[in-house]
């Protein structure tokens, strides 16, 4: 009998947790997200708990500082760590774990990340991913030069661009290339390194790329999303999604949507990894467990509640009756993004108050959340991966490092017991642990290519 | 050593740096059996410099930087016998390093042609805090003009629009380190407040080259500003030195040039409203270190012999020779006439005069092409030193004491036993004689420069709160 395949886990780092008034817990550093003390715990842990990587969302700027009634000054992640920078502290001090930082292809050139990805998998010998985004702020475009966001045609296609150049410079040297042969004199040897000359719509790199072959070739990328756009590029160039569906049957046909668009670009099915995000609040009983969850939704203020729903695009109730219903949409108001007309419909169909929507806003219900024993977070984990949702997940703990101890603790045995995940790390690098299959360069693939060049 | 402490505590102190070329400032430095080839490449042998620099009480530990190779399109220049074309970007080097070291500090090199100021801006002030004060930076604008290829430009950015760069690149940069007040985060549990808005400030920078409305998105970092380190020799290189640097990292091969390098850098300085001692010079300083003058030789002829001769022509070629192949190693060097074709490629700092002058040499002293190599692989373009702890640091304090210098930047020639040389050897003589720190005075990268700290141009008063404050924890307060 085959034996089963393991999950893949990720710990998301959203600095401080996923709860929006996880700061306010009296067991999280309020100041974590500026402090290394608190990443270095995080590290620890997620190796203690062998997770496949960490993972560090980012957005290049301070979002909405312009609107007051977004109630920014309320929440804590507006200050944080390059997570470049952070991943390359974070190199220093594990050993074992993935280190997956978010970069954009946007506001970024491709040298330069071609160059701060590669040194990161210098620097762990093989343990960086990166998950590329191509931005939705309109804050960070404007820390950029720019008006608002550029459109997505433009900011798709630069990504693409962005990928292929950057799979280009990791290709520049062969694996034979850089002999350092203290005999002979020869440090690195020319007829096996290659230029790009790549001349394409935002880019010219002539290449090649300064450092030596990864210890991966090509780190693993990560992409999100869920546009045709998102999933066609996913399709072509990702090793791993980074999904965000919540219920069960939309999963499924996320996760069947993207796998079914690798075959034309000659990938196989088991080539992309989908991980979705879970958000777990974990405890013995499901008593404990629902108090941990009540218990940070009691951590919500008024003023926090009634921002976070302008900032999902819900009118402004402040000066509202909060425990009276939710009024109805005023005329002229319009909602915006993507979540706001699915929480106004839910929040009138159960006839919720102000507050309680603040709540169920303010609670992640635009994310997967489980709540319940170490075995009933398994199962549902279990159903995901193995009726075609997931291949792992992504967790995103609502308060840190507590909530990622009680995964750690409680959860990961209870996978373990099942068959369903690693009890040592296996491999050497993150592409090995993954069970992604090796890179290789694109001249050793296509001698042609080789002939063509230099 | 009690009346030596007392000495100490009036005295100017030097500042040094350890500058670390990969495995080392000669080109040969790899081939030597007990350095590792692979070194630069290896976060342990980056520990290991940043360990012995602090171990020394050397102020910081200096990377240099080039986004792309070099001259790979000339196969006179044998870069592929070198070992410092492949490297790690040293931002992220030295974030790693900032992780497990406490007191030196980090001058990783970057460019401002070929980096945007926000993305710099956040990576610094993250590596400030990651470090808790220990980074400054090396501010280059890129004199390679592989550098412009591999960032879509046709050709070579001119001086005049790279330095011109720079300057809106470090005022963004100041702009955005000063986004938080250094009391901006209250992060009250119990009020729910994170953050205080009135003290958050919007940039709106529209420049020439950049429009960035900002705020950083990283709180304050620890020093308020990074120390800017700064090279060159060309009047642009010199003027932005004057204007922003905190410390200029000369490359002058003797006493009379130095000094005359150090009076017109420190005499620019007033024009921009800033003191003498705003800015220090710390020139570059190699050395083969011996317990006798015998050892020291006996060391520097070992690196030598491994020299491949391609590699010494090539740099020759580098340094405006012409291109000497076929030469006999051993006759004298015939008449030379100095090349131009490489100004394009021309290293910041190693001036054609110095060319001009060792072909003199060669001329008069019927120097052979070994012996050239011998004159041109230390001392040449800066400060390269054959000898006892002694004399090192009687050269050192000459240079010290008499407007020269007020440090240096010390290049070991291999690593990470030129280094271990240095510290074990020269720093000794330098605290006895009460020319350099036993202890680091401060914690900040700043503080033991002795650096004046940089207030947020927001602050209204001097005694507003110092920005360590802002990174006090939050006692656990009560949740409501």
């Amino acid at each position: 009998m085959a034996q089963r395949r393991k999950m893949n886990l990720g710990l998301t780092i959203a600095n401080i947790g996923y709860h929006h008034a996880a700061w306010r817990h009296p067991d999280v550093p309020a100041a974590g997200a500026m402090r290394f003390e608190h990443y270095r715990r995080c590290a620890v842990l997620a190796e203690a708990g062998l997770f496949d990587f960490i993972f560090l969302a980012d957005t290049a700027s301070v979002r909405s500082l312009d609107k007051p009634n977004f109630a920014r000054d309320r929440e804590h992640e507006q200050v944080k760590h390059e997570p470049l920078a952070l991943m390359a502290a974070l190199a220093a001090i594990t050993s074992r774990v993935g280190l997956v930082p978010t970069v954009s292809s946007t506001y970024t050139d491709p040298y330069n990340i071609a160059r701060g990805v590669g040194t990161l998998d210098h620097l762990t010998h093989g343990r960086a991913g990166w998950n590329l985004v191509t931005g939705f702020c309109p804050d960070e475009a404007r820390n950029y030069g720019w008006d608002t966001v550029p459109p997505p045609e433009m900011r798709y296609a630069r990504a693409a661009e962005f990928v292929d150049v950057m799979g280009a410079l990791f290709d520049s040297w062969d694996d034979d290339a850089v002999i350092r042969d203290k005999a002979s004199g020869v440090f690195f040897d020319r007829s096996k390194m290659h230029r790009l000359d790549h001349r394409g719509r935002f880019f010219q790199v002539r290449g090649p790329l300064d450092l030596p072959p990864l210890p991966q070739r090509h780190p693993p990328l990560f992409t999100a999303g869920t546009s045709a756009e998102s999933q066609e590029l996913a399709a072509r160039c990702a090793d791993v999604v980074y999904a965000g569906k919540v219920t069960l049957e939309d999963a499924r046909s996320y996760y069947a949507s993207v796998k079914g668009r690798l075959a034309r670009y000659g990938r196989a099915p088991e080539d992309l990894l989908i991980l979705p995000g879970i958000m777990v609040y974990v405890g013995r009983t499901r008593q404990e467990a629902q108090d941990k969850f009540d218990r940070l939704q009691g951590l919500l203020t008024d003023e926090h509640g009634l921002g976070l729903l302008a900032t999902y695009g819900l009118p402004d109730y402040s000066g509202c009756d909060l425990d009276g219903p939710v009024p109805d949409l005023p005329t002229g108001i319009e909602l915006f993004g993507q979540y706001a007309s699915v929480a106004l419909a839910r929040a009138q169909r159960e006839g919720l108050s102000i507050r309680q929507l603040y709540q169920m806003v303010g609670g992640g219900f635009w994310s997967l959340r489980a709540i319940g024993t170490p075995a009933d977070i398994a199962d549902l984990m279990e159903e995901w991966v193995s009726t075609g949702a997931a291949d792992g997940f992504n967790i995103q703990p609502p308060c840190v490092p507590i909530s990622a101890e009680d995964f750690v603790a409680m959860v990961v045995p209870e996978l373990q017991r099942r068959g369903l995940f690693r009890r040592e790390y296996e491999g050497r690098t993150l592409r090995e642990r993954m069970g992604l299959p090796a890179a290789v360069s694109r001249y050793a693939r296509t001698p042609e290519l080789r002939a063509a060049g230099e | 050593m009690a009346d030596g402490h007392d000495v100490k505590r009036v005295r100017r102190q030097m500042r040094l740096g350890l500058s670390v070329a990969s495995v080392g400032y000669h080109y040969t430095a790899w081939r030597l059996p007990e350095v590792s080839s692979i070194g630069a490449m290896d976060l342990q042998h980056h520990i290991r410099a940043a360990q012995i620099a602090e171990r020394g009480k050397m102020d910081f530990l200096f990377l240099a930087d080039w986004a792309s190779l070099m001259n790979l399109d000339d196969p006179r220049i044998a870069r592929d016998r070198e070992h410092a074309q492949l490297k790690m970007d040293p931002t992220l080097v030295v974030a790693a390093l900032a992780a497990v070291t406490e007191r030196v500090g980090f001058v990783p090199t970057a460019s401002t042609t070929y980096n945007h100021p926000y993305n710099f801006a956040r990576r610094m002030a993250s590596i400030d805090h990651i470090s808790g004060g220990r980074l400054g930076w090396n501010m280059v604008t890129g004199f390679n003009p592989e550098e412009a290829y591999n960032f879509s430009h046709d050709k070579p950015v001119a001086s005049d629009v790279r330095h011109a760069r720079a300057g809106e690149f470090i005022e963004v940069v100041r702009g955005l380190f000063d986004s938080w007040d250094a009391d901006a985060l209250p992060r009250d549990k119990a009020s729910g407040i994170y953050f205080d808005r009135s003290k958050v400030h919007f940039l709106d920078h529209k420049g020439e080259h950049f429009g960035v409305r900002g705020p950083l998105d990283v709180e304050r970092p620890p020093q308020g500003m990074l120390p800017i380190v700064t090279a060159g020799v060309s009047d642009n290189a010199m003027e932005l030195a004057a204007r922003f640097a905190d410390i200029s990292y000369g490359g002058q091969p003797n006493v009379e040039a130095a000094r005359t390098y150090y009076s017109t850098v420190k005499g620019k300085l007033a024009k921009y409203g800033r003191s003498e001692d705003e800015m220090l010079m710390m020139p570059g300083i190699q050395c083969y270190l011996g317990r006798s003058q015998a050892e020291a030789e006996d060391k520097f002829a070992r690196i030598q012999a491994l020299l491949d001769p391609k590699v010494g022509i090539g740099h020759l070629i580098l340094n405006h020779f012409p291109d000497l192949s076929g030469l006999a190693l051993d006759a004298p060097v015939p008449d030379l006439a100095m090349a131009t074709d490489m100004m394009e490629h021309r290293i910041s700092g190693r001036e054609p005069e110095l060319t001009l002058a060792l072909i003199r040499r060669a001329k008069a002293e019927k120097l052979t092409l070994r012996q050239l190599f011998d004159v041109a692989m230390c001392g040449f373009w800066s400060l390269g030193l054959i000898g006892t702890p002694g004399m090192i640091a009687d050269t050192m304090e000459e240079w010290f004491t008499t407007g020269a210098a007020d440090g240096f930047n010390v290049q070991p020639p291999y690593m990470p036993a030129g280094a271990e040389d240095f510290v074990e050897l020269v720093i000794p003589e330098l605290q006895r004689r009460g020319l350099f720190r036993t202890e680091y005075e401060g914690r900040t990268l700043r503080e033991n420069l002795g650096l004046r700290a940089v207030p947020s141009r927001y602050a209204g008063s001097p005694e507003k709160g110092a920005p360590e404050q802002s990174l006090a924890e939050q006692p656990p307060a009560m949740a409501s």
